[in-house]
């Protein structure tokens, strides 16, 4: 099989999922790369995860309130165990896109309701999903639609919608926002049970038709009695939409772009590729998964490796996939869920409506020590059959020289591509012990200076990118 | 209904006793002790902090508690136990069950072990560890006690029931892997009943399996599914002494009753329609919180079992009593003797 095969396959599935190992690769790789996009494209052929074998032993991240391990958890725990990483991966894209926060919302449960959405619809259809967030108790609650009335707009759903969550600025006037606003009115939350003594309860929507603002409205050139379905319709009419969920998608899955606020003053990186995306967007009446599929196999995706920072949670869920032995939920859990958030995005609770700011900002001096203080952990515990298997991989090779050594480890973790300095660097620092060698009396050793090995790897700058 | 007839039989919501020491602590599992004593398997949660594992859970215990007869009765009677993995410590607090003499035996099924406490809470032992082999465990978690006062553990990972003596000394075992006549698939709670049968939950393959006291399968109760008499990952189930037998229909979120013959009798769905004294405590305590509650169309979600765990007969007091842990409480039943219907077009 050719590596460079190989590699590309790496490719796909670091960004369509969390990473695979080398012989899900190899087995991936004799299927063929498009058929394993469209695998991924299908996880309702694939089975689920068992999310009551978390409960089980977790009762608590049924409806987490406000403890913070347990409000990861339960999306930490799909993370490492799911069979459907592009559903999964496509659950975070739309996080990203809808930022909601705990911070605000005040229960994990809502926010993982949301995310529970992304999950089911994330590769459905855009216009039904902006419905199901026009609608969704976190978010009406975050944005504060639940005060916005017939005789008191408030414009911050009706602002984000369209800055944030559909055109971007520079397409639309702030009439527009005041009247999409108004389209909006009455479409609230129930009053919830509280929180004492007994838990948390489900919030639901609740439209108030007596607190809507039956008046006329002009909205983007379009004069009527509009409700928020009437305004969603005409927001899905414009390109303006479909350019910016593919400049979303762009950015997510292929290049790290500019942060999103710059976007109407700084062009797409690649302008061909927004408007391949943005048509299949449009052509296929905002069904996602023809866009997706548009995105996998173009060249545009396939020659941008080694192009994108890895975000916190894309490289904690990546190295635990890769280093195994976090499948089950174990006690700790929680401080595990927690891991991303040190790094600097602490899901379920983004900084602000405009979601992470992504590429180079997740580094910062802080983080970064995070990142590899974390991954040097995992990789450097030789228990767990993800490590084993890359030191039983390297033991199939038999003693072998420290540039195979080197090379052997990459190989396996990936393959991770690596410059010529820093594998000099490597091979340098392998040199030092000399060939790596499996003698009975030398196998304790080889096998924690693989371990070593992997930790030094995890910790380069190259691992950071996907 | 508070009063549900069905099949000859009649339960009557009777009370709940939670919130207060129950509240944010997942009670889990039951065991009834003497004197109306209840210990209850607080489970806890995960918190978190840049400490260890072993340090991040909070509230791990067991309260014992006297139910009382009526709402407004109950008296929390002490505590024992926390989050950790020393003596008299917990993990993963379980399940429970109490020998003649009164003493306590808790599972943890993160330990895997037992840990054994005198009638007040005060530790006295504990025993188990890791594994496959006879006293081993792998998720240790529903706990009875048989006739002969030996201490039946599902041992829930090995997929199997192990008789153990009072001291850990293994006695025996049954069961194995998969979803046959006999075979488990991750058990979790179980009974065992006035004639010596034993009754298990066998938790993925939502069924209830009944095995004479030597572990030969004799019946089996449920089947997948959310209709009449059907199961979905039944937790934990106790039998009366007329025979009838209760099932914690934990994804379902109610309690399934079955005749001793299996035939399907009734489902409990929750029916905590006041709040317990404890609950009531802490509304009075926050104005806010009882104007929010007079703010809500409806307060009847709050009556439903959600996804019960632990389920205990008192055949002394004809209840039964209902571990309802998201909601921090124990939902009591009275199965009533002797009723006579009112006529129906009353």
């Amino acid at each position: 099989m050719a590596d460079k095969e190989i590699a590309l396959m790496a490719h796909l599935m670091r960004r369509a999922g969390f990473g695979a190992s080398s012989s899900e690769l190899h087995e991936r790789t004799a299927v063929g790369y498009e058929a394993t996009v469209e695998e991924l494209l299908r996880p309702d052929r694939q089975k689920e995860v068992d999310m009551l074998d978390l409960l089980r032993y977790h009762p608590w991240a049924w409806k987490p309130g406000t403890a913070q391990g347990m409000g990861h958890a339960s999306w930490t725990y799909r993370l490492l165990n799911t069979q459907t990483p592009l559903q999964e991966k496509t659950a975070l894209f739309w996080h990203h896109v809808f930022a909601t926060g705990v911070s605000k919302v005040d229960h994990w449960d809502e926010v993982m309701d949301m995310i529970d959405l992304f999950h089911d619809k994330g590769m459905g259809n855009f216009r039904d999903l902006l419905l199901d967030m026009a609608k969704n108790p976190a978010m009406i609650f975050w944005l504060d639609n639940n005060e916005n009335h017939s005789h008191a707009v408030n414009e911050n759903w009706g602002r984000e919608l369209l800055e944030l969550f559909s055109m971007g600025v520079g397409s639309y006037t702030e009439d527009d926002v005041r009247e999409c606003s108004r389209a909006f009115t009455g479409w609230t939350i129930t009053p919830k049970l509280p929180r004492y003594p007994m838990g948390r309860f489900d919030w639901g929507f609740e439209y108030k038709d007596d607190d809507h603002d039956h008046g006329e409205k002009s909205f983007l050139g379009h004069t009527g009695r509009f409700n928020g379905e009437d305004i969603i319709d005409i927001i899905c009419e414009q390109p303006a939409t479909a350019r910016f969920i593919a400049r979303h998608m762009y950015n997510f899955f292929v290049a790290d772009e500019a942060q999103v606020p710059a976007w109407s003053v700084t062009p797409p990186r690649d302008p061909e590729a927004i408007r391949a995306l943005s048509k299949a967007l449009m052509d296929n009446d905002y069904e996602i998964r023809p866009a997706l599929r548009l995105l996998f196999n173009s060249d545009f995706f396939k020659e941008a490796r080694v192009s994108k920072m890895k975000s916190p949670a894309e490289v904690v869920i990546g190295t635990l996939r890769m280093a195994g032995g976090s499948e089950f939920p174990a006690p700790g859990l929680g401080m595990l869920s927690r891991q991303a958030g040190y790094m600097g995005q602490d899901l379920m609770n983004v900084p602000s409506v405009e979601g992470w700011h992504t590429g180079a900002e997740w580094i910062n001096s802080g983080s970064l020590m995070r990142r590899t203080n974390f991954f040097a952990e995992v990789m450097g515990d030789t228990e767990r059959p993800g490590v084993r298997a890359i030191v039983d991989g390297m033991r199939s090779k038999g003693d072998v020289p420290p540039g195979e050594f080197v090379d052997g480890c990459l190989n396996l973790m990936g393959p991770l591509e690596v410059d010529d300095r820093t594998r000099g660097q490597l091979v340098s620092h392998a040199a030092a012990d000399g060939d790596l060698r499996w003698a009975p009396d030398e196998e304790s050793e080889s096998t924690e200076r693989v371990s070593e090995m992997l930790q030094l790897i995890v910790s380069l700058k190259d691992y950071q990118f996907a | 209904m508070l009063t549900q007839v069905a099949a000859g039989r009649v339960y009557d919501y009777s009370h709940t006793v939670g919130g207060g020491q129950l509240e944010d602590n997942c009670p889990i599992a039951l065991a009834l002790g003497a004197d109306d004593v209840v210990y209850v398997c607080c489970r806890g949660r995960e918190d978190i902090s840049e400490v260890p594992w072993n340090r991040t859970g909070a509230d791990a215990k067991v309260c014992r508690i006297r139910v009382g007869a009526a709402a407004g009765d109950e008296e929390l009677l002490g505590e024992f136990g926390k989050y950790g993995d020393g003596d008299g410590q917990f993990i993963w607090v379980a399940g429970a069950a109490l020998d003649s003499a009164g003493n306590l035996y808790v599972t943890d099924e993160w330990m895997n072990r037992v840990s054994v406490f005198d009638p007040e809470g005060g530790f006295l032992t504990s025993w188990g560890s890791s594994g496959g082999g006879g006293g081993q465990f792998n998720r240790p978690s529903g706990a009875a006690m048989d006739a002969d006062d030996n201490l039946l553990v599902v041992d829930s990972l090995n997929h199997r029931v192990q008789r153990l003596s009072k001291d850990g000394t293994f006695i025996a075992a049954w069961g194995s892997h998969g979803n046959g006549m006999g075979e488990m698939d991750s058990p979790w709670g179980i009974t065992v009943d006035g004639e010596g049968y034993v009754y298990v939950a066998d938790h993925k393959n939502h069924r209830i399996q009944k095995f004479t006291p030597d572990g030969e399968p004799v019946a089996v109760f449920g089947e997948f599914g959310d209709g009449r008499g059907q199961l979905r990952r039944p937790t934990d189930v106790a039998v009366d002494p007329d025979g009838d037998v209760y099932v914690c229909d934990w994804a379902n979120n109610r309690v399934q009753t079955y005749a001793p013959d299996g035939m399907f009798i009734a489902s409990l769905i929750g029916d905590a329609h006041e709040l317990s004294k404890w609950q009531q405590n802490t509304v009075n305590a926050n104005p806010d919180v009882a104007k929010a509650r007079r703010r809500v169309y409806s307060t009847e979600p709050e009556w439903r079992f959600v996804m019960p765990t632990g389920v205990e007969f008192d055949g002394a007091r004809g209840r039964l009593l209902v571990a309802d842990p998201q909601r921090a409480r124990i939902q009591i039943y009275q199965k009533v003797e002797g009723y006579l219907e009112p006529q129906f077009n009353l």
